[in-house]
């Protein structure tokens, strides 16, 4: 266990350590600089819209899987955990060269935050299907049924019985899926530029701080990244905990 | 092998769960250690068994005193509520493991495995995984795998808890003569009154960490030493404050000098009926056997006369002990 | 309510189609699309061989100490709760949420000779940072929850019962754990061993930091396949990212049996 210890902790310490060097006027300047305000706010926009639209699709699909039988419907399951399977640089020089200014599609989204957030979605599908899904699989369509049966329309009987059914999954699914796509490196960095100011994401940003050898300013920044990141994650297990105990 | 026990106290999260209890449990027989939830018979069984240490006591199997020894010394035989099969291998390898332990050469060991397997006739699913078998298969299991390696006492937790009626009543009445046949001493946990009456020959019952009593089952059942053992085992009535069991009241007409009361209701159960009966500030009722039924016709609003029909109200003197049960 | 689904499923497929599938197949197009001798040629490039290697050698020991580590303290979280083994769970769980990147800042600040202990590590003459041994502790780092958290679930459902009744059948604890434990714990085990293995093969943000990214050095595949495209060396960087895909592919395979299997356990149990 002290193995936990020496992996985790410490380095934690350390990233806060760094942080504050030198002092909490160096920590606020660097934390706030118009160039880490603009990548955060990036990084959060497009964080959220990708989570939040997967969430969307992701119980969709969840719901496909579980609930229709179709040929191939083994092979759908498998793919979707492709972004657990595949390097993230992988995934991001291929968006690259599919969306980028060699594209075969004649499109270009370089630089854009829609590319950023293409990526981004692609790395956080799986989060909130596979959260769903289990919970979709034990929910038998007794209740769907028999809401259908008393005249409502399917999505009535969706909004009103699995809905609240798998909403606190599908919170802490999001709420890691979120916090996972704010840190997210490998994907991004290709598609999204790096232009600062305009097309930097919060952990490229990071990167360049600590190549040009400015710990100090990149713990800054890393510190507040993570601090939202874990804040996330709490706020969304908290929540989730809260309605699963309401519904009993 | 006789199987004994002496001031087993133990305690669990700061609740005492057993109170210093002492029983001997005759080779041969099977006790059923009965109570409600929560009495601690499960406990007492897996500190028999060495699964769960005890605060103080000791635990005495064929005369040795086996209190600081591990389960795997002990040679007994023990059946969960939930069977705990071994997910990972088939009937006749979850049969076999105990022999395996005991290093059992292949040849002998399949012939014992095959030979079990044909006790509790599950030759035909030898080779199948647990999930592929029913609930009562799995029970059958569970007891050839105890059994394979030729236990002295044999304990049974719950063994029937979780199978529907008419399973429960087969494999009950299977395994009483199956317990008579091979002789081996059994102790068997369990919350239904009924059948521990059915099948054993001695009943223990506890409640809330002690034993309030102890015997074979018609003697406590006849004779039961407090009120919590009374509504335990069996059924009960009261007339006039005083509790019978309900073959010792009986209906009679209105007009034979007792206290009448108007029938409320008629509860029709297949083989018994009973009649619910109240007046002014008393609620009772009566069992009538079917036939009995038949004759009298009760119905709601009729007056009958409720008297008792034994001697003496057998539930407010009891013996303190049976002695036709020792040896 | 079919028709509905028909257009609901073809919503779902073509979404997940394009999102996912599109860029795997791309991958496979543009590997081959200068031929085979080209590929194979590409395959022997100097950089690639080594970063082949590094890579290798790094999964052969972060994913057997991640194995370890994670079963065993799977077994010490449910088997002996208390409030330290509560509060393991939880931080066990913190690299999965961290950016890459961050997790290698945090590491190089606390091992590298300039930072916290790295003046107890330059005495002894130890150099973490930048070779070896950084992107090992940098892939059993982000990779440490992955098997516990499939076999802690498991565990917990599966109760201790088996475990008994083999000790009542006479086995000592040794052969309980190896014939028992283990073996109950298998597939779930084999599933988290797998993502371990995709994630310590395909990590790049926190390596990229730990490494120093110094080619035919201290370059594993993933950042080779990296510098390739950051110098316009696509074709190469296809070539390399073809290798990563057959393995995800592979990996895929072997998660979606391991997942079949478990899912199998978890339903059977009282039908």
């Amino acid at each position: 266990m002290g193995y936990v210890s020496l992996l985790v902790l410490i380095p934690m310490a350390a990233l806060l350590n760094e942080a504050f060097k030198g002092g909490l006027g160096t920590f606020w300047s660097a934390a706030t600089s118009t160039e880490a305000w603009d990548a955060l706010k990036l990084t959060l926009a497009c964080s959220l819209f990708a989570a939040v639209f997967n969430a969307v699709a992701g119980t969709a699909t969840a719901y496909v899987l579980v609930r229709d039988r179709f040929a191939g419907r083994g092979v759908l399951n498998t793919i979707i955990d492709l972004p657990f399977a595949l390097p993230t640089v992988v995934a991001g020089v291929t968006f690259y060269t599919l969306y980028g200014p060699h594209s075969p599609f004649h499109v270009n989204i370089t630089g854009t935050w829609v590319g950023i957030t293409v990526a981004i979605m692609f790395v956080t599908l799986p989060f909130s299907v596979r959260a769903v899904q289990p919970v979709l699989e034990t929910l038998t369509s007794d209740a769907e049924d028999a809401a259908a049966t008393l005249g409502a329309s399917p999505l009535h009987v969706f909004r009103t019985v699995t809905l609240p059914a798998i909403l606190p999954a599908l919170l802490t699914g999001t709420g890691l899926a979120f916090a996972r796509a704010l840190g997210e490196y490998g994907s991004v960095v290709f598609i999204s530029n790096n232009l600062p100011y305009h097309s930097q994401v919060s952990s490229s940003l990071i990167y360049s701080l600590v190549s040009s050898d400015q710990n100090t300013s990149a713990s800054a920044v890393a510190l507040v990244l993570l601090v939202l990141a874990l804040t996330v994650l709490v706020v969304s297990n908290v929540v989730a905990r809260q309605l699963a105990a309401r519904r009993g | 092998m006789t199987v004994s026990y002496s001031g087993v106290t133990k305690s669990y999260r700061g609740r005492l769960v057993l109170d210093g209890i002492s029983d001997v449990v005759n080779e041969g027989d099977l006790t059923a250690l009965l109570g409600p939830s929560g009495s601690g018979k499960s406990t007492l069984l897996k500190i028999i068994a060495g699964l769960t240490p005890l605060d103080s006591g000791r635990v005495s199997l064929a005369g040795k005193d086996v209190t600081n020894e591990p389960a795997r010394n002990r040679r007994i035989g023990f059946c969960f509520q939930d069977y705990a099969p071994f997910r990972h291998l088939s009937l006749r390898d979850n049969v076999a493991y105990g022999l395996k332990v005991q290093h059992v050469p292949r040849a002998k060991r399949r012939a014992q495995v095959d030979e079990l397997l044909a006790l509790v006739r599950l030759e035909a699913y030898a080779d199948q995984f647990p999930h592929q078998l029913s609930g009562g298969q799995r029970q059958r299991m569970a007891l050839a795998r105890a059994l394979a390696i030729k236990p002295d006492v044999l304990l049974l937790d719950e063994p029937f808890a979780a199978l529907d009626a008419q399973v429960r009543a087969e494999l009950r009445s299977w395994i009483r003569s199956l317990q008579k046949e091979v002789g081996i001493t059994t102790i068997l946990v369990t919350h239904d009154q009924a059948e521990a009456m059915e099948i054993s020959d001695r009943i223990v019952i506890l409640n809330e960490g002690r034993i309030e009593q102890a015997g074979r089952p018609s003697f406590v059942y006849d004779h039961p030493a407090t009120d919590f053992v009374a509504s335990f085992l069996g059924p009960i009535t009261t007339l006039g404050g005083i509790a019978y069991r309900p073959h010792e009241l009986e209906l009679v007409a209105p007009d034979e000098g007792v206290e009448t009361y108007e029938v409320r209701d008629v509860v029709r159960l297949g083989f018994e009926v009973r009649v619910v009966l109240e007046d002014a500030d008393a609620t009772t009722w009566v069992q009538l056997s079917h036939d009995q039924a038949k004759q009298l016709n009760p119905r709601a609003g009729q007056r009958y006369g409720v008297r008792v029909r034994a001697k003496v109200p057998t539930v407010k003197d009891a013996p303190a002990a049976d002695h036709e049960g020792a040896k | 309510m079919r028709r509905s689904s028909v257009v609901l499923r073809s919503v779902v497929i073509l979404y997940v189609g394009a999102l996912l599938a599109l860029p795997l197949g791309f991958i496979f197009q543009q590997a081959f699309v200068k031929g085979w001798s080209q590929f194979w040629s590409a395959l022997r490039d100097p950089a690639m061989d080594q970063a082949i290697w590094l890579t290798a050698k790094v999964v052969v020991l972060a994913v057997p100490l991640n194995v370890l580590f994670g079963v065993g303290v799977s077994l010490w979280i449910v088997r002996h709760p208390s409030k330290l083994s509560r509060a393991l769970d939880v931080v066990i769980d913190v690299p999965l949420a961290l950016s890459p990147i961050i997790v290698g800042l945090m590491l190089e600040l606390a091992y590298a000779q300039t930072g916290w202990f790295g003046s107890t590590f330059a005495y002894l003459g130890l150099k973490i940072m930048f070779t070896y041994w950084a992107i090992v502790l940098a892939s059993i780092f982000v990779s440490l929850p992955l098997v516990s958290r499939q076999v802690i679930p498991l565990l917990r459902e599966l109760g201790e019962h088996q475990e008994q009744t083999a000790a009542t059948l006479g086995a000592k604890p040794g052969r309980i754990f190896f014939t028992i434990t283990l073996r109950s714990i298998a597939w779930a085990a084999a599933y988290g061993v797998t993502l371990t293995l995709a994630r310590v093969i395909g990590e790049y943000g926190a390596v990229l930091i730990v490494s120093g990214n110094i080619a035919l050095l201290t370059q594993t595949l993933t950042l080779n396949i990296g510098a390739n495209f950051d110098s316009f060396n696509s074709y190469q960087g296809f070539v390399g990212s073809l290798l990563l895909g057959l393995i995800s592919v592979l990996v895929l395979g072997v998660i979606g049996i391991a997942r079949h299997r478990l899912e199998r356990k978890r339903y059977d149990s009282f039908v």
